[in-house]
């Protein structure tokens, strides 16, 4: 009988087109708009590393002045200071924990005819590629010697492998980082986390960085930050070696920590080095303390998935119900129409039940036009989203998720709107209608 | 075939009580060809849906090919409606998106025949009624006659035992309307026990029997060629 339903469907939905168009646009707008919505609630609210959530944690130490205020929850600074985050590598050496900020430059090739081109990097240490399973096309992050000791080594992305060779096993050769030339050691798989969950603070959804270097490096060859350097004190930095010495804090923090037993070690030896800068009265306030948060903890600290993005998507699921309540209203007057010829179905042997199936199935195949419309107009709107605003390179994009909840909402929502409409046809008296015919 | 006993049928609104049907007594045979006459509002078309299954009693009995209707599911109504009973309608009540071939195919689509059986029995159906060729037409395409005669096919697509004509020819010219009698003539001689509301007492008197229904009562009958049932005399003593 279904098949029956849906030729009953498809003729019933020809037979009243211009009905048939205008609630099927209802419902693509309602389906568009929410889909939106939803879209970026569901990509910015993605754990990008789901299977080590629980392992990875960004570190923060409260290091700020005791009348100093910052913009988080419990008043801890999102990054660390250079100093900071230098002795905290160089402790614990057997578990793995890293420093890192983000710089760039202009990279080109030996090739003289090569124009530069500009690409963000990040500076951390060989562990950042483990901690983040970030896998190696060719070679592999520099070895724990470059870590100690400043050596011109970088791992480029695949997109900068294609760019400045066109791709291949480039590992060995040289590239200009501004005016240096640094070894290719290792070239990395296309990675994008979404949202970049390691470095929120300085925009969780810009493109993850192209180049990667020593982080040892920064203190010989004055690596800017090209993040945020948040300064709380009054103090003196005219030139790079005072920056590094100095209370602003422009580094990020990162340490795996798989078992119960490594998390306890390192909050020790956090609390440990807070005492220890207190004593030194570096750290000011009496309740200086070290904090470790895993991903998702540290998504949902620093309001990755905003209050707004929440409430946009109710709004647009109210929107969504007002398309409905007109389509509702679309579908009882098509529905109370034809009422005559469901007292001749009636008549002729069929069941309330079948005649509210059969209907049913009428909305059901409305509710998938309009969702594959609706499809097609979220697709147009994060598209608009992606092209005219900064920021939504990654998120203004639908997952196979949001591809297949499209049609599923919109066929529920509608099933579910039209409920109604085809229980009231289904309940009239076919004699009724069978005299006024 | 069709046995009403002591049937009760009131329409209840807030004001007023209707008594559409009073101690409703009727007996229809196998095979006969009932003229059902009376003037309007007498009933006649609540007796119709009453017959048909479209609608409830208030009390009574009716007892359909042996089988009570009385406590039964709108699930068990429809098939019941479906397997047994043929309508026709003074309006035809084709439904004008499908075409010949689909209207005759609505009653079969709920049977549950396979593509197969429908197809045999439309074809066999549209041929009863020499419609056959043009079984991809719409309704719209056809005169009022080969409506009727449409509707026809698809009251007898089933092969219900029973047949209930609402005004058949109420809608047709008369060469048109005795075009249509003959062919109901024509089934009814095959089997087919039909029942037929009219106004015209012409085609009444072609009817095996002739019963007429005044204030919801049957307060009278003719034999033509049958005769009355016990009961039916005792309705009318």
């Amino acid at each position: 009988m279904f098949s029956y339903y849906i030729q009953l469907a498809i003729k019933s939905l020809k037979s009243t087109i211009g009905t048939t168009l205008l609630m099927v646009l209802a419902i693509a707008c309602g389906i568009g708009i929410s889909m939106t919505a939803l879209t970026l609630n569901h990509m910015t609210g993605n754990n990008p590393i789901s299977e080590k959530s629980d392992q990875l944690f960004a570190v923060q130490l409260q290091s700020t002045g005791s009348s100093s205020t910052w913009s988080t929850t419990d008043n801890v600074p999102e990054q660390l200071t250079y100093q900071d985050a230098t002795n905290l590598m160089r402790a614990l050496p057997e578990l793995k924990h890293t420093p890192m900020y983000k710089t760039g430059f202009s990279v080109r090739t030996l090739d003289p005819e090569f124009a530069p081109v500009l690409r963000s990097s990040r500076v951390t240490t060989r562990h950042f590629f483990s901690m983040f399973d970030v896998n190696f096309l060719y070679g592999g992050p520099w070895s724990k010697t470059v870590d100690e000791n400043p050596t011109f080594q970088v791992v480029i992305s695949e997109e900068l492998n294609d760019k400045l060779f066109g791709g291949g096993d480039n590992t060995g050769k040289e590239i200009f980082l501004n005016a240096t030339t640094y070894q290719i050691v290792g070239i990395t798989e296309s990675w994008q986390p979404k949202p970049k969950f390691y470095d929120v603070n300085n925009g969780a959804f810009q493109s993850s960085e192209q180049l990667f270097i020593p982080f040892v490096l920064s203190s010989v060859y004055e690596l800017q930050s090209w993040g945020n350097n948040n300064g709380w004190k009054e103090e003196r930095v005219n030139n790079y070696q005072e920056k590094l010495a100095s209370e602003i804090l422009w580094t990020q923090y990162w340490a795996e920590l798989p078992t119960k037993k490594d998390q306890d070690k390192f909050s020790q030896f956090l609390s440990g080095y807070v005492s220890q800068q207190q004593k030194l009265a570096r750290f000011e306030r009496d309740d200086a303390k070290g904090i470790i948060r895993n991903v998702q903890q540290w998504l949902d600290y620093n309001d990755v998935v905003g209050d707004d993005s929440y409430v946009l998507v109710a709004v647009s699921f109210m929107f969504l119900v007002v398309c409905l309540v007109n389509s509702i209203g679309l579908l009882l007057a098509k529905f109370l129409r034809n009422a005559p010829h469901v007292g001749v179905r009636r008549a002729l042997g069929a069941s309330r039940g079948q005649v509210f199936a059969q209907h049913l199935v009428e909305v059901g195949m409305l509710g998938l036009l309009g969702g594959l419309l609706g499809l097609a107009f979220a697709y147009f709107g994060l598209s608009l989203l992606k092209n005219n605003f900064d920021g939504f390179d990654f998120v203004a994009s639908m997952d196979i998720t949001m591809f297949l909840a499209a049609p599923i909402i919109a066929v529920s929502a509608t099933v579910l709107a039209g409920i109604y409409p085809a229980w009231r046809v289904c309940t009239t008296l076919p004699s009724i209608y069978l005299k006024t015919q | 075939m069709l046995v009403m006993s002591d049937i009760n049928k009131v329409y209840q609104t807030e004001l007023v009580q209707t008594h559409a049907l009073r101690d409703f007594n009727l007996t229809v045979k196998e095979g006969e060809f009932i003229a059902v006459t009376g003037p309007s509002g007498s009933g006649k078309t609540t007796f119709l849906n009453i017959a048909g299954l479209l609608e409830n009693i208030s009390s009574g009995d009716y007892q359909l090919d042996g089988q009570s209707i009385v406590g039964l599911s709108d699930k068990e109504l429809s098939r019941l409606r479906n397997e047994k009973i043929g309508f026709i309608f003074q309006g035809f009540n084709l439904i004008p998106d499908l075409n010949l071939f689909e209207n005759v195919d609505v009653p079969l689509r709920y049977r549950g025949f396979n593509s197969k059986e429908r197809k045999q029995k439309i074809e066999h159906a549209l041929e009863l009624v020499g419609l056959a060729s043009r079984m991809k037409h719409l309704p719209s395409q056809l005169s009022g006659g080969q409506q009727q005669r449409v509707a026809i096919a698809r009251a007898l697509a089933g092969e219900p035992k029973f047949l209930l004509a609402d005004e058949p020819t109420g809608n047709l010219d008369s060469l048109m309307a005795k075009q249509v009698m003959e062919l109901l003539e024509k089934i009814n001689k095959q089997g087919t026990t039909i029942v037929m509301v009219t106004h015209d007492a012409e085609l009444a008197r072609r009817a095996e029997r002739n019963i007429q229904i005044v204030d919801g009562q049957l307060c009278d009958f003719t034999m033509y060629q049958g005769g009355a049932t016990a009961n039916e005399q005792e309705a009318i003593a």
